[in-house]
């Protein structure tokens, strides 16, 4: 008994005293109030990617938005002027009425991706004209020491400055280009990993799988289970879930890959041992494509249900419902038996199997599109994992971006901190994704 | 005892039924029945230019399944639904009640095999007629599973010699019942689609031309969709 408290308090002491380091190393600034802190961004990056710009060292605190600097950058402005004179020559050549058919299809679509860019640069400049005429007014007024004026001009000196501010921030963001299935309908998949003993992995999969319910509800979003196994002594095995509402997929694209788990268990059968246990789940999150985006064919559809011998129908009396398709070409194979109605069961194997395989379509267009980006959804291998929850520490940490936050009960009820970690990997995907357009707009 | 009529309610299609011995539980095949009958509607309905209301004759209802799946998924129609056994058109009001759409039914008792003039009183001229009439041989009645013939109502189930009593019957009602280009969608024996179109070659005089056979979800032929072509006769 002695030697447990002794080893556990060593143990406490050497956690304590690798936090001191770590926060050291960092240059971390705890901030009492919100429980968080960020890290120095330091971004280098690997040779591998495009030359020039990623090899710069860019060192930057983290704002709380796009930042201006980021506007300000040379390569960022060129490429927009780049784009404000695609844009000028695409609606010049439309005006030209000497096209073909096809041309004249491919400027017109041209046109409409950059036209919103273009309002908001339109916009942007006429603010800045703007403001030049009020810096007149103000200098006049202060020589004519008229009061009066000087204030109000100042008053519209502020709203033009923030009206600025704004269109800048729209201004990038119009320049990122959007993922195609931002606003599609997901299917989140949560699986345990496996254990070397104990059930750690599956009660942990059930507070995540809890943790998405709760998330979805907050955001008002349709959480629709599709698949619950539970495990022995509480924990779940794996679940399915479909998420449907507003960019579901813009949030939950970012939660794909494997989650770890550090703690001392209370409950469950790891728990008489009061040692730190590591687990991880796997989370897979496939946008939900629609139904012209994936066609399958009955032919290539495999249905295996309860068929009874002889003539079937009223002569059979069956409770079995279970389905499953399997996709003969791809060998994707989907059970269902969720529902008491055959028909339900075979509508939701066929939405997860249609999933299933436009995931399969998209993961073979990443692979060949090559990018050095850290946050592509995707490309990290199964096996890397993207976070980690350690409940000793009372800590989360998302090693895409090198993210803590602290409360881990708060964050694991789906609330504010996990919509606030989803927005800084929104961030800092879409300032990543605009300086590799930029970069690839320069070779 | 089977397990619907132990928790007294099962599931059909998007609904929730209840359940009560000895009226007929719902077999998955009719779920593909009902199915059948929505992409009808469907292909139909943008084509029709008055947006009155659709009628439909159901022939032996039992727990009201198939009328009440379509009842809910068209809020147009209007049914009416016919039952010989009083305990199923008790069920089946109860379910309409709970589903909220027992004003667009007509619930009418009678036995289509010796009644069929008080049918076509009753109903006037419909759209369309569907039915999972009973269609078991009544040579292979005594093979079923003991739970089935204890249980539920044989009279569900017995289709006579061939088990094409209740179907003959249902397309001879066809004939005065439906408006012309009205259809037919039965459940069916596999055997019967054969069964039918020779019996109608044999016939004459009955306006119906058989259009379609349907498999089921196991590949057997299960569902049969006949047409009147022929104006009133």
């Amino acid at each position: 008994m002695k030697n447990c408290i002794c080893f556990i308090g060593s143990q406490l002491s050497k956690q304590r005293f690798l936090l001191a380091m770590a926060g050291a190393a960092h240059g971390s600034r705890q901030c009492a109030l919100t429980h968080r802190y960020y890290q120095q961004w330091n971004w280098r990056r690997t040779p591998r990617g495009p030359a020039g710009l990623y090899t710069q060292q860019l060192t930057r605190r983290h704002c709380q938005h796009f930042s201006k600097e980021l506007l300000q950058q040379e390569s960022v402005q060129r490429y927009l002027e780049k784009m404000i004179e695609e844009y000028r020559q695409v609606t010049q050549r439309l005006n030209n009425t000497a096209l073909t058919e096809s041309e004249r299809r491919t400027m017109s679509r041209r046109q409409i991706e950059l036209s919103p860019m273009a309002t908001v640069f339109q916009q942007s400049q006429r603010a800045v004209k703007d403001l030049k005429d009020v810096q007149a007014i103000i200098e006049s007024a202060e020589a004519g020491e008229d009061t009066q004026m000087l204030e109000l001009a100042k008053e519209e000196q502020k709203g033009i400055r923030k009206l600025i501010e704004a269109l800048q921030i729209k201004l990038l963001q119009s320049l990122v280009p959007s993922d195609k299935h931002d606003a599609s309908d997901v299917i989140v998949e949560v699986a345990a990993g496996r254990t070397t003993g104990g059930d750690i992995c599956q009660q942990f999969t059930r507070e995540i799988f809890e943790m998405y319910q709760n998330f979805a509800s907050y955001k008002q979003w349709a959480f629709e289970v599709l698949n619950y196994t539970p495990a022995e002594y509480g924990g779940l095995h794996h679940a399915a879930a479909r998420i449907a509402g507003e960019s579901v997929y813009r949030h939950f694209k970012y939660e794909g890959g494997m989650h770890r788990v550090q703690r001392i268990p209370e409950v469950g059968l790891s728990s008489r041992m009061q040692r730190i246990h590591t687990g991880t789940m796997m989370v897979i999150v496939l946008p939900q494509p629609d139904e012209v985006d994936v066609i399958i064919e009955p032919k290539d559809l495999r249905i295996d249900t309860f068929r009874s011998k002889g003539a079937g129908g009223q002569s059979v009396n069956t409770t079995d419902s279970a389905v499953r398709l399997v996709h003969i070409p791809t060998g994707i194979t989907v059970e269902c038996q969720q529902e008491r109605s055959q028909l339900q069961n075979r509508e939701t194997a066929m939405r997860m199997l249609r999933a299933r395989i436009y995931q399969q379509l998209i993961e073979k267009e990443t692979e060949q599109r090559q990018s050095a980006r850290k946050l592509q959804v995707g490309t990290r291998s199964q096996s890397e994992r993207i976070r980690t929850y350690n409940f000793t520490q009372d800590r989360v940490t998302d090693h895409r971006i090198s993210y803590v936050t602290r409360d881990i009960k708060e964050f694991l009820s789906g609330g504010e901190l996990l919509e606030e970690l989803i927005s800084e990997l929104l961030k800092s995907a879409e300032t990543e994704a605009l300086l590799e357009l930029v970069e690839n707009s320069r070779n | 005892m089977p397990v619907q009529y132990v928790i007294e309610e099962w599931d059909f299609r998007e609904l929730t039924l209840k359940m009560r011995p000895p009226v007929f539980i719902p077999r998955p095949e009719t779920e593909e029945l009902v199915g059948l009958v929505m992409e009808e509607l469907r292909t139909r309905g943008p084509a029709q230019d008055s947006p009155a209301s659709l009628r439909f004759l159901e022939v032996g209802c039992g727990s009201g399944a198939v009328s009440l799946s379509l009842l809910h998924h068209c809020p147009q129609c209007h049914a009416v639904a016919v039952d010989r056994s009083s305990e199923a058109l008790d069920l089946t009001r109860e379910n309409a009640e709970r589903l909220g759409v027992l004003e667009r039914l007509q619930i009418v008792q009678l036995d289509v095999l010796l009644d069929a003039d008080s049918v076509l009183c009753q109903c006037g001229s419909v759209d369309f007629i569907v039915s999972n009439p009973p269609y078991v041989f009544a040579e292979d009645l005594p093979l079923l599973e003991p739970e089935i013939l204890w249980y539920e109502d044989q009279r569900s189930l017995d289709g006579g010699e061939g088990g094409m009593d209740v179907i003959k019957q249902i397309l001879c009602i066809g004939t005065r019942a439906l408006k012309k280009n009205g259809k037919i969608f039965l459940e069916v024996d596999p055997r019967h689609p054969l069964m039918i179109q020779e019996w109608l070659r044999s016939q004459s005089d009955h306006g119906l031309e058989y259009r379609e056979t349907h498999r089921d979800f196991t590949g057997r032929s299960r569902f049969c969709v006949l047409q009147k072509t022929a104006p009133e006769c």
